[in-house]
C-alpha cells in the first residue's frame, strides 16, 4: 500500500506528468462535447479557488467562512469592467484579482488580531456584508435582479485582445492560467513563504522567536488568497455571463471549504482532485445534486475526524517543503561550521545582554521584582530558582512576549525593551521553549530551515518563480544546516518528520533551529528537561560549542549536576527577586538559596553545620 | 416622542432580549469547552419549525412546544458527543469543531428544507396575537413584544442565579477556569459539559420560538442570521460574560432596529457586522469582559 502510494506520489509530482496532462487537455478539448468542456472549465475555476483557501486555511491556518466574498469581488469587478466600461478581459481579470487582493489585505488587519471562533465569525461576517452590498447596490451590481450580459464564452460575446474566444478556446485559456497558478503555489509552498505560513499556523509565538513576524505573514496570506479567489471569480464571470448575488452567498463559501478539506488541507494535488470530483458529481449524479447541501453538511461534520488529511492523506505521501533543486545544489556545497560563528558585535559594549531593574506585574501579581542581570558573550549564565520564581517570565520579557512594567533591556548597547518578538530575534537574541514548538509535520531539516528564515532575503516573486538566485540562497542555508545537524547529532534523522521522533530529539532540533537564526545571545528555557543522561551530555557539548563560538548564553535549568561543570555564573531567582549572583560552588552554601529551595529551617541548620 | 421611534425602541429591546438569550446559549458551551455550536441557528430554526409542524398535526400548543424542545435537547447531546468531543480529542486547534458544528447545522438546515420545504411557514400564535396590546402612558405596547422581553430576561436571570448560587453552577465556573483540575477534584466534568450543550440547545430552541413569534414566519434559513446577531451580542458584551450578553443583546437589537427603521432594513446586517469587526479589532474582550492573560 505504502509503496503504491509513493509510486503514485512520484507520478503526480513529476513534471512530465503535468506536461502530458496539460497537453492532452489542451489538444483534446476539441473532441469533447460542449457540456464536458464547460464542466471542465468550472472544475479548473474550482481548482484555482480551492488553492486560494488552501493557502489561507491549509497553510497559514486561518479559517475562512466567507471566501465567496473574495470570489464575488473578482467576478463583479471583472464583469463590470468588461461590460460597463469595455475593458479588455486580458486586463479586467488581473484587475479583479488585484482588487480582491486589496480586500484580503484590508481584511487581514482586523482578522489578524483574532483567532479561533472569532476569526470564523469575522470571516462569516465578511461574506455576509459582501452579499448584502451586492444585493443593495443596484446601480452597479444590478442588485437582486443580477448582472446579465457579461462578455462570456457561453454567450459567444467574449474576445480577448481582439481575438474571438469560443468555449473550447476559453477552456484552453483557463487551463493555462490554472497550470500557472498551480506551479506558482507549489513553488511558494516549498519556499520561505510557505514554510513561514506553516510556522504561524502551528505557533505564532514560536514563529516570532525565530524572527518570523506573525502579523506581516498573515497579511501576505490574506492578500495572496484574496488574489487567487478574485482571479477565480473573474474567470467565472466570463464563463457564465450572468452574475447574481446568490452565486456568492454562504453556500459557495461552504462548497470551497468542503473541497479544500476533502482534498486535504495543505496538499495541492488533493485540491485538484477534490475540486474536479465536486464539480462533476452534481452535474453527473442526479441524486447528489438533490442532496448536495446535506451531503456537504455530512462531509463537514465528520471529515476532519474520519479523514483529517483528506484524499491526499489517503492516496499520496505527505508533501515536502524544500525544493528538491535547492537540496541538490546544497549537496555540492561543503558544510562549514564557521558559518555559524557570529561575526563580531558592532557595539563597543562587548555585546552583552543586560537586564536592568525589570519589573513585571500581572494584575496584582508581581512576577519579576526589580531584576537585574547581565549575560556576557562567551559565558554561560545559569538562571535557577524554584518553580514559579519567574525564570520563564524573565525569558518571555527579554524575548519580547511581554512588555515589562518597568525596567530596561539592552543588547549590545541597544535598547530592545518592548520590541515585538520577531524584531528581538532580528536583533540576534533568540530563545527556545520549555516545550519544543516545532512544526510537527515538517522534517528536522525543514524545521531547521525555518530557523534561517530571517536570513533568506529573496523576494516573494523570486520564491514563487523559483529563480536560481532564490534557490542558491536556500542552498547556502541548507549547507549551514548540515553543519548544525552534525553539531547536534541529528544527521541520521534529518529527513524524518518531527512527529515521529522522540522527545529528546525534538528538544535538540529546537536548539539547532535557534542556532540557525544566527543568535549572538541565546536563551535556553530548560533545554535539559526530560532528556536522558546521554542526551544531556550531548546537549552540554552543544552548549559548550556555542560558548566557544562566542555566544552570550542564558541557561535555565533545575539540574544542578548538569549545570555544575558547565556554567560560569549563576543567578538565583526566588519569588521574582534575585537572591544570589555568583559562582555555582558558593551558591550551594548560600543561606538565602538554601532557604528558597529547602525552607528556612534547613537554612538555619546548614548555618549551624558550617559554624 | 413620536410613535415610530417608540415602536422601534420597543421592538429593538424585545428582539435584543432574544439576541441576549442566544448569546447566553453560546456562552454556556463557551464556559465549559471554549467552543461554540455553529449549528445553533439551525437548532433555533428546527425547534420553531417543529412547533409549527406539531401544532398543524392537531397537537395542543403547549405539547408542540415541549415536543420541539425535547428534540433540540436530544440534538444537543448529539452535538456534544459526535461533533465537539471527537474534534477536541483529535485536537488540531479550533478548525475541527468550527467545521464539524457548522456541518451539523447545514445538515439540519438541508433536512428541514427537504421535509418542510424551503418556503416560509406562518408561525402560530403561541402567546397572544400581533393585535394584542396594552396602553401605557398613551403608547401602544405590543403584548407579544412585552412577553418575549419578560420571558428572555427572566430566563437570563434564572440562569445567572443558577450559576452563582448552586453547587452545579459553581462547578460550571470551576470547569471554565481549569477543566483538568475540576476533573481531579472529582467533578463530573463530562456530565457537566454534556449538560451545558443540552441547556445551550434548549435556550436556542426557546430563542427560536420567541423570534419566530415576533417575526411571524419561519423558514429553513431563519436561524442563521439570528445566531450571528447573537454572536455579535456576545462579543459586544464580552464572550462568556452574562451581564455583557444582556447589554450586548439589547444594544444590537436597538441599533439594528433603529438603523432598519430610519436607514434601510438591508443595512441591519451590515451594521451588526461592522460592529462585530470593529469590536474584535479594537477591544476583543468586549465592553464588559476582561482581557485574558495567556501563559506563553
Amino acid at each position: 500500500m505504502s509503496r503504491l502510494r509513493s509510486a503514485l506520489s512520484r507520478t503526480v509530482a513529476h513534471p512530465a506528468f503535468h506536461l502530458a496532462l496539460v497537453l492532452a487537455l489542451l489538444l483534446g478539448c476539441r473532441w469533447l462535447s460542449a457540456g464536458t468542456v464547460q464542466i471542465l472549465t468550472f472544475a479548473l475555476i474550482a481548482i484555482i479557488f480551492s488553492q486560494s483557501i488552501n493557502l489561507l486555511t491549509g497553510l497559514a491556518g486561518q479559517i475562512s467562512l466567507g471566501h465567496a466574498g473574495f470570489f464575488g469581488i473578482g467576478a463583479y469587478c471583472s464583469g463590470i469592467l468588461a461590460k460597463t466600461h469595455g475593458v479588455d478581459v486580458a486586463l479586467s481579470v488581473p484587475l479583479a484579482a488585484l482588487l480582491a487582493a486589496a480586500a484580503g489585505w484590508l481584511l487581514s488587519f482586523p482578522a489578524g488580531r483574532v483567532r479561533d471562533v472569532y476569526l470564523a465569525m469575522m470571516t462569516l461576517g465578511f461574506g455576509m456584508i459582501f452579499y448584502e452590498i451586492v444585493r443593495e447596490w443596484n446601480d452597479v451590481t444590478g442588485g437582486t435582479m443580477g448582472f446579465p450580459g457579461v462578455p462570456s464564452a457561453a454567450l459567444h460575446t467574449l474576445s480577448i485582445l481582439g481575438v474571438r474566444i469560443d468555449a473550447a478556446a476559453y477552456f484552453q485559456v483557463v487551463l493555462l492560467v490554472a497550470a500557472l497558478v498551480l506551479v506558482l503555489v507549489r513553488n511558494l509552498t516549498q519556499s520561505r513563504i510557505g514554510r513561514a505560513f506553516f510556522a504561524i499556523h502551528v505557533s505564532e509565538v514560536a514563529a516570532g522567536s525565530i524572527g518570523i513576524p506573525a502579523g506581516a505573514t498573515k497579511q501576505l496570506a490574506y492578500t495572496l488568497s484574496g488574489a487567487l479567489a478574485g482571479l477565480a471569480g473573474g474567470l467565472y464571470a466570463h464563463l457564465v455571463g450572468y452574475l447574481g448575488p446568490e452565486s456568492f452567498a454562504l453556500p459557495r463559501s461552504i462548497e470551497v471549504l468542503v473541497i479544500a478539506i476533502v482534498g486535504g488541507l495543505g496538499s495541492i494535488a488533493g485540491q485538484v482532485l477534490s475540486a474536479t470530483v465536486f464539480t462533476f458529481l452534481p452535474e453527473r449524479l442526479q441524486v447528489f445534486s438533490e442532496y448536495q447541501f446535506i451531503a456537504y453538511g455530512v462531509i463537514l461534520t465528520f471529515s476532519l475526524v474520519v479523514l483529517p488529511r483528506g484524499i491526499a492523506g489517503l492516496l499520496l505521501d505527505p508533501p515536502r517543503f524544500i525544493k528538491p533543486r535547492a537540496l541538490r545544489r546544497a549537496v555540492a556545497l561543503r558544510p562549514d561550521p564557521a558559518v555559524l560563528r557570529p561575526e563580531a558585535a558592532g557595539g563597543g559594549d562587548g555585546g552583552s545582554l543586560e537586564v536592568a531593574s525589570v519589573t513585571m506585574r500581572f494584575g496584582g501579581l508581581v512576577a519579576l521584582d526589580d531584576v537585574s542581570l547581565r549575560v556576557e558573550p562567551g559565558r554561560i549564565t545559569a538562571l535557577v530558582g524554584p518553580n514559579g520564581s519567574g525564570k520563564s517570565t524573565l525569558v518571555n520579557v527579554v524575548s519580547g512576549l511581554y512588555r515589562p512594567s518597568a525596567g530596561r533591556i539592552t543588547f549590545e548597547g541597544r535598547d530592545i525593551t518592548g520590541l515585538p518578538d520577531h524584531r528581538i530575534a532580528a536583533a540576534r537574541v533568540v530563545r527556545t521553549f520549555q516545550d519544543p514548538r516545532l512544526v510537527p509535520h515538517f522534517t528536522v531539516r525543514e524545521n531547521l530551515l525555518l530557523g534561517a528564515h530571517r536570513l533568506l532575503r529573496h523576494t516573494g516573486a523570486a520564491a514563487a518563480l523559483a529563480l536560481p538566485s532564490a534557490l542558491e540562497e536556500e542552498a547556502q542555508q541548507l549547507a549551514a544546516i548540515e553543519a548544525v545537524l552534525a553539531l547536534t547529532n541529528l544527521t541520521v534523522v534529518a529527513d524524518r518528520t518531527i512527529s515521529t521522533l522522540p522527545y529528546g530529539t525534538r528538544r535538540m532540533a529546537e536548539v539547532g533551529r535557534a542556532l540557525l537564526a544566527r543568535p549572538r545571545a541565546i536563551l535556553l528555557d530548560e533545554p535539559a528537561a526530560g532528556l536522558s543522561e546521554a542526551e544531556m551530555e550531548r546537549l552540554a557539548q552543544v552548549i559548550r560549542d556555542m560558548k566557544a563560538m562566542g555566544l552570550a548564553i542564558l541557561l535555565i535549568d533545575h539540574h544542578m549536576d548538569f549545570l555544575a561543570d558547565l556554567v560560569d555564573d549563576v543567578v538565583v531567582l526566588d519569588s521574582g527577586r534575585v537572591i544570589y549572583r555568583g559562582g555555582i560552588a558558593e551558591m550551594r552554601r548560600d543561606p538565602a538559596v538554601i532557604a528558597a529551595y529547602l525552607g528556612d529551617e534547613a537554612a538555619t541548620a546548614s548555618e549551624h553545620a558550617h559554624a | 416622542m413620536d410613535d415610530f421611534f417608540f415602536s422601534l425602541v420597543l421592538a429593538g429591546i424585545s428582539v435584543g432580549s432574544v439576541y441576549a438569550l442566544i448569546a447566553i446559549g453560546l456562552n454556556l458551551t463557551f464556559w465549559t469547552t471554549r467552543t461554540l455550536n455553529f449549528g445553533q441557528g439551525s437548532l433555533m430554526m428546527l425547534c420553531a419549525m417543529l412547533v409549527v409542524f406539531l401544532a398543524s398535526q392537531g397537537l395542543a400548543m403547549a405539547l408542540a412546544v415541549i415536543g420541539g424542545l425535547l428534540v433540540v435537547a436530544a440534538l444537543g447531546v448529539f452535538v456534544e458527543r459526535f461533533t465537539i468531543r471527537p474534534a477536541l480529542v483529535a485536537s488540531g486547534g479550533s478548525m475541527g469543531w468550527v467545521v464539524s458544528t457548522l456541518g451539523f447545522g447545514i445538515v439540519l438546515q438541508g433536512v428541514a428544507a427537504k421535509y418542510f420545504g424551503s418556503q416560509a411557514m406562518a408561525f402560530p400564535d403561541v402567546l397572544f396575537t400581533t393585535q394584542d396590546y396594552v396602553t401605557v402612558l398613551g403608547q401602544h405596547l405590543s403584548l407579544q413584544y412585552l412577553v418575549v422581553l419578560a420571558l428572555s430576561v427572566s430566563l437570563i436571570l434564572l440562569l445567572e442565579l443558577f450559576v452563582r448560587k448552586t453547587v452545579w453552577g459553581q462547578a460550571v465556573f470551576a470547569i471554565s477556569l481549569d477543566p483538568e483540575l475540576a476533573l481531579v477534584q472529582g467533578m463530573p466534568v463530562r456530565l457537566i459539559i454534556l449538560g451545558s450543550f443540552v441547556a445551550s440547545s434548549l435556550l436556542a430552541g426557546v430563542a427560536g420560538i420567541l423570534s419566530a413569534q415576533i417575526g411571524g414566519t419561519v423558514d429553513p434559513a431563519f436561524g442563521f442570521d439570528l445566531v450571528l446577531f447573537g454572536f455579535v451580542a456576545a462579543v459586544l458584551g464580552g464572550m462568556g460574560c452574562s451581564v455583557g450578553a444582556l447589554v450586548g443583546g439589547l444594544a444590537v437589537g436597538l441599533i439594528s432596529k433603529l438603523v432598519g427603521g430610519y436607514i434601510s432594513t438591508a443595512a441591519e446586517h451590515a451594521i451588526a457586522f461592522a460592529l462585530l469587526m470593529a469590536m474584535l479589532a479594537l477591544r476583543p474582550q468586549g465592553l464588559l469582559g476582561r482581557p485574558e492573560v495567556s501563559k506563553a
